[in-house]
C-alpha cells in the first residue's frame, strides 16, 4: 500500500489506478490535534484500519495523481535519524564504524517543493539520494531479529548537504539541517510490498542527467542492523524516520534552476526544485573529487583528528 | 517568572518556596501527552504572560512532590560545540552546533542510565539552556534575538566519549536519559545579563565544573543568530550553549550530580550503570589540558 500526504494536508492511499483516495476521514476518530498526528495515528492503528485502506486502494476512483499536490509523506517526525556513509562504494575496505546524526525536521519538503540554498559560503551543495525507513511502533533495544517487524514502510529521501561549513575536523553535519534540505517522497510504501529492501535501485537525475545510480545491496550495514543499533541509542516512535545513508559515487552539485529527481525502485520518485538567490555556479555533472575521496578515505572523517575523543 | 511542569502534569509558577498552579491559563491548549504538551503551551506562553503573572501573584504557593523537565521532549534539541575560551587567549573557534535526539531529555531527580556501549568515559557537561517561545529565523546578533526566548534553564549534556567514528560523537550525547533539563524555565526579565552567570557542577558533593558564562566564545545572542541562519526555531526547542571543559569528570554508577546556575536554579540527577564500570574519580585533567591546547 502507498500512503501519501497531499493537497490541504490530507492523507490518502495511492490506489491501483494511480488516483489518490482520501483517507483523512478514517483518521478523525483518533482526534488529531493537527496534521502532524495523522501519520503516527495511521501507523499506530494500522491493524484496525488495514482492511478499509486496502479496499479503498483496490477500488480507486480518487483524484488522479497528476492533479494532486503531493507533500512529504512525513509531516513532523519526532526525529530524523541519518546514517553517515554506510555504502561500500566499490571498495573492499573494512566496514566503517556505524555512526549517525540528527537532522532538523524544519527541513522537510516534498515532491515539487523548492530547496532554497542559503547565502552561506558552502564549498558546494550536494544531493544525496537514500532509502528511508519509517518506524512502525515505539521501539527501544530491538534485537536484529525484531528490527524488520518494527518497520512500517519505506520512502525515498534526498539528504541535501552543504559542504565545508562549520568547524574543521568536527563534522557537525549542520550543513544538512538548513530549512528545505530534507526531501521525502513521493509516498510511503508499506513494508509488505518491499520484501527485500536490500535489493532496491536508487537513482538521481538532475535536469534529466543521471548522477547517482546504485543498489541498496551495497550497504555496509543492512537495515535490520541500523534499526537495531539506533534503537539501542534512542527510543524510536511511530513515524520516526531512519535515512540509511548514501553512495557518494555520483553526487553532484545542486544549483539554481536544477530539477533533482530521486527514485527508489519499488517505491517511486519525486522531484525537488532548486533556488539560489545568489545564482552561484558549480561544475555540472558528477563530483569526481568527492567520489574519489570517499573511495580512498571513507566517510565521516573529513579532516578529523585521528586522536578522536574530542569534545563539545 | 519561573515556569515549571510538575510530576502530576500541572503547569506552575514557582514562588516563595512553593508552586502556584497556573494550568488554567492553558486549559484551551489541547495535547495528548506531557511530551507534546509543553511545546504547545510555550507557543502561547509569551503572549499570555501578564495573565499568568496575575494568576501566580493571586494564587497560593504549595509544595509539589517533584518536577518534570520543563520541556520533556523538545521539537529540536540543539547543542553548541565547545563555546568557551577556557582560560586561553586563542582566537574564537569557528562557531558550530549539532542536533541531539530530543528523546534524551531527563527530568530533575531522574537517573542517567549509562548504556552498554563501549565508551571510553562518560562526562557531565553543565550548560546554560535556552528555551524557545516564538518561531524565529534569521535573528540579528543583538538583544532583539532574546525576544524569541521563553527563558533559560539548566542542562547537562551527558557525553559518551569514543562512540561512533573519529571526532566528537553526536551519537554519544543522544542516548536516552543523557540530557537532564530543569528545574524551571526562568524568563529573560529575571536574568538581566545571561553572560554573567556562575555555573557549577558537583559530583557527590565535590566541586568539578565552576565557570562563568562571561567566558563564552559566542554569547547567547550569537548562538541564536547563528542557528537561525540555518533553521527555523519553534516554541519548545531547546538549545544548550556549550560547556567549559575545565572540570569535566567521569560519571559512574551511584554518582549524585548537582548542577547549579545562579539565578536559574539547581538540577540534580543520579547515575546508574548496570555494567558497574569504573573510572578515576575527580577532574579529567587530560581532557582539560587537551581542550586548552587544541580546542574543541
Amino acid at each position: 500500500m502507498r500512503i501519501a500526504t497531499y493537497d490541504d494536508q490530507r492523507m490518502g492511499v495511492v490506489a491501483k489506478d494511480d488516483t489518490v483516495v482520501d483517507i483523512t476521514d478514517l483518521l478523525q476518530q483518533y482526534d488529531p490535534l493537527g496534521p502532524e498526528d495523522l501519520l503516527p495515528d495511521l501507523i499506530t492503528h494500522f491493524g484496525e484500519l488495514k482492511s478499509e485502506l486496502e479496499s479503498r486502494s483496490a477500488a480507486g476512483g480518487g483524484k488522479p495523481l497528476n492533479q494532486v499536490k503531493l507533500h512529504s509523506p512525513l509531516t513532523r517526525p519526532t526525529k530524523i535519524v541519518c546514517l553517515i556513509g554506510n555504502y561500500r562504494e566499490g571498495t573492499d575496505r573494512p566496514i566503517q564504524i556505524l555512526d549517525i546524526f540528527f537532522k532538523s525536521q524544519e527541513g522537510i519538503v516534498g515532491d515539487g517543493d523548492t530547496v532554497v540554498l542559503p547565502p552561506h559560503q558552502a564549498d558546494i551543495f550536494h544531493h544525496e539520494a537514500e532509502i528511508a525507513v519509517v518506524i512502525g511502533r515505539t521501539a527501544k533495544d530491538l534485537k536484529e531479529s525484531e528490527a524488520m517487524g518494527a518497520i512500517f514502510g519505506y520512502t525515498a529521501y534526498n539528504d541535501v548537504s552543504a559542504r565545508g561549513l562549520g568547524r574543521k575536523g568536527i563534522n557537525s553535519f549542520l550543513g544538512k539541517s538548513f530549512d528545505t534540505f530534507a526531501g521525502f517522497g513521493p509516498w510511503i510504501t508499506t513494508a509488505d510490498e518491499i520484501p527485500d529492501p536490500q535489493t532496491l535501485h536508487i537513482t538521481v537525475d538532475v535536469n534529466g542527467e543521471r548522477r547517482q545510480d546504485y543498489s541498496t545491496s551495497d550497504m555496509e550495514r543492512p537495515i535490520k542492523e541500523l534499526v537495531s543499533y539506533i534503537s539501542s541509542v534512542t527510543t524510536l516512535n511511530p513515524g520516526d524516520v531512519i535515512c540509511c545513508g548514501t553512495n557518494h559515487q555520483g553526487l553532484g552539485s545542486m544549483q539554481h534552476g536544477d530539477a533533482v529527481t530521486t527514485s527508489v525502485s519499488g517505491i517511486g520518485s519525486f522531484t525537488l526544485l532548486t533556488e539560489d538567490t545568489h545564482q552561484r555556479a558549480w561544475q555540472r555533472g558528477v563530483d569526481e573529487e568527492m567520489a574519489r575521496r570517499v573511495r580512498e578515505t571513507g566517510t565521516g572523517r573529513e579532516g578529523s583528528r585521528l586522536t578522536g575523543g574530542a569534545s563539545s | 517568572m519561573r515556569l515549571v511542569l510538575t510530576n502530576d502534569d500541572r503547569i506552575g509558577v514557582e514562588r516563595d518556596g512553593g508552586v502556584v498552579d497556573v494550568s488554567a491559563a492553558f486549559d484551551d491548549i489541547r495535547y495528548r501527552t506531557a511530551k507534546d504538551r509543553m511545546p504547545r503551551v510555550l507557543s502561547v506562553f509569551l503572549d499570555r504572560r501578564s495573565q499568568i503573572e496575575e494568576m501566580a501573584a493571586a494564587g497560593e504557593p504549595k509544595p509539589v512532590s517533584g518536577l518534570q523537565a520543563p520541556v520533556p521532549r523538545p521539537p529540536k534539541l540543539i547543542a553548541a560545540f565547545g563555546n568557551y575560551m577556557e582560560g586561553t587567549n586563542r582566537e574564537r573557534q569557528t562557531q558550530d552546533m549539532f542536533l541531539e535526539s530530543p528523546e534524551s531529555v531527563l527530568s530533575p531527580g531522574g537517573t542517567v542510565i549509562l548504556p552498554n556501549h563501549p565508551a571510553t568515559i562518560f562526562h557531565h557537561e553543565a550548560e546554560l539552556g535556552l528555551v524557545v517561545g516564538r518561531r524565529a529565523k534569521d535573528l540579528p546578533a543583538d538583544e532583539r534575538a532574546l525576544e524569541c526566548l521563553a527563558g533559560y534553564t539548566c542542562g547537562i549534556d551527558v557525553s559518551a566519549r569514543g562512540v561512533g567514528r573519529m571526532g566528537p560523537s553526536r551519537m554519544g550525547k543522544s542516548f536516552d536519559t543523557f540530557t537532564p533539563l530543569g528545574p524551571a524555565i526562568v524568563t529573560t526579565d529575571e536574568i538581566p545579563d545571561p553572560q554573567n552567570l556562575r555555573v557549577t557542577m558537583k559530583v557527590n558533593g565535590e566541586l568539578r565544573q565552576d565557570y562563568s558564562t562571561s567566558d563564552m566564545e559566542y554569547p547567547v545572542v550569537e548562538v541564536l543568530a547563528f542557528i537561525t541562519g540555518y533553521m527555523t526555531l519553534v516554541p519548545g526547542d531547546v538549545l544548550i550553549c556549550g560547556t567549559n571543559h575545565q572540570g569535566l569528570g567521569a560519571m559512574q554508577d551511584g554518582d549524585q550530580l548537582e548542577m547549579e546556575i545562579e539565578r536559574i536554579g539547581k538540577l540534580s540527577v543520579s547515575v546508574s550503570d548496570p555494567q558497574k564500570r569504573e573510572w578515576p574519580r575527580g577532574i579529567d585533567q587530560e581532557m582539560a589540558n587537551r581542550v586548552r591546547t587544541v580546542g574543541t
